[in-house]
């Protein structure tokens, strides 16, 4: 029974304003599309597409001993990389299972920013709380704050991107206060900016400052904006005002789970839960080898993995979902899905699963069904990503 | 192509529409299909065969959700849509025209099977997903 209180973005009138579809995901109301899934999905392979992530949870590690910290809590290093650059990593419990995925930002030795899934901010903020707890305990220095409702979170994803972010900012290459941040070393111009590294801009006219990144959730060039909660409306609006630019349309949740699927990047409740290791997700290259983190101990145990994740093409256009069952060509059950969605690119239905009989080998699995609401439909492995990059196919 | 008879429509969202004596057009509403967004597949109902009143008679889904279609009166099925099988997305873009399902013979009356006129739907779909 929903009984829980979904709450706003700093958006939401927006998003009614443009008429968008509202659904709740994850606590808060959030738009699923404005026109067309499809539509804005594609918008954002051939042009740009702007997105509210405001529901996105951030937290702030800082201290004398931030840096220890983060690189026992997330299983990446951490603390290694540069300050203005983003790792993505995980967050593990005590027997290798995933708390959530989440990208950290380095401010400077001493303050980090991780940025998880809204779904799991509280419980990810709980976990931190309590051990920085322990930390402190043993007379470290740091301290963990959730910082999400004092920050919206825009972003611009497609490969015209640059074409309305570039001509918008002013740099600010200037060490100190970037809007809600304070940055510890001089951010570099945006333009120069690659994957994975973030900076500060001033945006004209509305004398807007954010924190920018090169980053995002769909397989495209972008980035990722974090402003002050306040001044996020008057960003939106700003960016979509100015939109013909790069011919940016808003886009909703729903586009923003088929362009991350085609991507085959993983979402935290359907490739990703406290059930399933790193090994058996395939991110085991985000597992440090080189120092200490919470769950690596449970991790040496795991000897192979328990379930292999797999990515098929249907050949019908019926749309798998999350936790229909996979059967072999004896159409007896092997898993289950994971992520199902139909692939606008593509035109045609796609999905992830799970493979949890030990004996089947997923690479040579050939004939094998889903067991959409009592269909059995042929299903064909394919090896990610579903689009290519840059351009639609 | 254009539906010109009078809509009755179905608290489950479905629409019929006279097309000659007692053979109807039946679809969704454009309610219906915004709520559902993008079409990818329908399952159509078998022809020549009998449904009763809320009996469900195919399938849609969109990129989001499945839903079903149900007879909106008991019906015999005359003949489907068979365009919808390569573009279902007439169903989103002219839903109570080429977007139709099938064409359907009314075994009870539409007026006599509580249906709703458009007006009285609309102010129903207004008030329920206010």
């Amino acid at each position: 029974m929903e009984t829980e209180i979904n709450k706003k973005t700093p958006l939401y009138d927006e998003h009614i304003k443009l008429g968008a579809k509202i659904v709740p995901f994850a606590g808060f109301l959030m738009p699923l599309y404005y026109k067309s899934i499809i539509e804005e999905h594609l918008n954002v392979r051939n042009n740009s597409g702007l997105f509210d992530i405001s529901h996105m949870g951030e937290i702030i590690i800082k201290g004398k001993d931030a840096g220890a910290f983060v690189d026992y809590v997330f299983t990446a290093d951490v603390s290694k990389i540069e300050p203005d650059e983003i790792i993505y990593s995980l967050i593990l419990n005590e027997k290798g299972g995933i708390i959530d995925d989440v990208t950290v930002f380095k401010f400077s030795e001493n303050e980090f920013m991780a940025v998880v899934n809204a779904a799991n901010t509280q419980k990810d903020f709980s976990w931190l709380h309590y051990q920085q707890s322990e930390f402190q305990k043993k007379g470290y220095d740091v301290d963990v704050s959730d910082v999400s409702e004092k920050i919206g979170l825009i972003s611009v994803q497609g490969p015209k991107s640059r074409d309305i972010i570039y001509p918008l900012v002013d740099e600010v290459i200037k060490i100190g206060r970037c809007g809600f941040f304070d940055l510890k070393y001089k951010p570099k111009p945006v333009t120069e900016l690659k994957h994975f590294e973030f900076s500060c801009v001033l945006f004209k006219d509305i004398n807007v400052e954010a924190l920018i990144s090169r980053s995002g959730y769909t397989g495209e060039f972008g980035f990722e904006i974090f402003a002050p909660a306040k001044e996020t409306k008057i960003l939106w609006d700003y960016l979509l005002k100015h939109g013909y630019l790069s011919n940016l349309i808003p886009v909703g949740l729903g586009a923003r789970d088929t362009l991350r699927f085609e991507a085959a990047l993983p979402l935290y409740g359907h490739e990703l839960d406290e059930t399933i290791n790193p090994y058996d997700a395939g991110l085991e290259k985000y597992l440090s080898g080189t120092k200490d983190f919470i769950g690596k101990a449970a991790l040496k145990n795991v000897k192979s993995k328990e379930k292999r994740l797999i990515f098929f093409k249907l050949s019908g256009k019926q749309i798998p979902r999350h936790a229909q069952r996979i059967l072999d060509e004896n159409l007896k059950p092997i898993g289950c899905i994971a992520s199902g969605t139909y692939s606008p690119s593509n035109k045609f239905p796609i999905g992830s699963a799970y493979i949890s009989d030990t004996n089947v080998n997923p690479s040579s699995l050939k004939n094998f069904f889903i067991d959409i609401r009592g269909n059995f439909e042929k299903a064909e492995v394919v090896n990610p990503p579903f689009h290519k990059k840059g351009k639609s196919t | 192509m254009t539906v010109n008879g009078q809509f009755y429509f179905s608290e489950s969202h479905e629409w019929i529409s006279k097309e000659a004596d007692n053979i109807f057009y039946l679809g969704i509403s454009d309610f219906a299909q915004s709520e559902l967004g993008d079409i990818i597949y329908i399952t159509l109902p078998d022809v020549g065969k009998t449904y009763q009143k809320g009996e469900k008679l195919g399938e849609i889904e969109s990129v989001k959700s499945v839903s079903e279609i149900y007879a909106p009166v008991a019906l015999k099925i005359i003949s489907v849509n068979s365009n919808l099988n390569d573009s279902s997305e007439l169903i989103n873009t002219d839903p109570y025209g080429s977007g139709y399902i099938a064409r359907v013979e009314a075994l009870v009356h539409p007026d006599e099977s509580g249906l709703m006129d458009k007006n009285t739907y609309e102010s129903f779909v207004s008030s329920s997903h206010a």
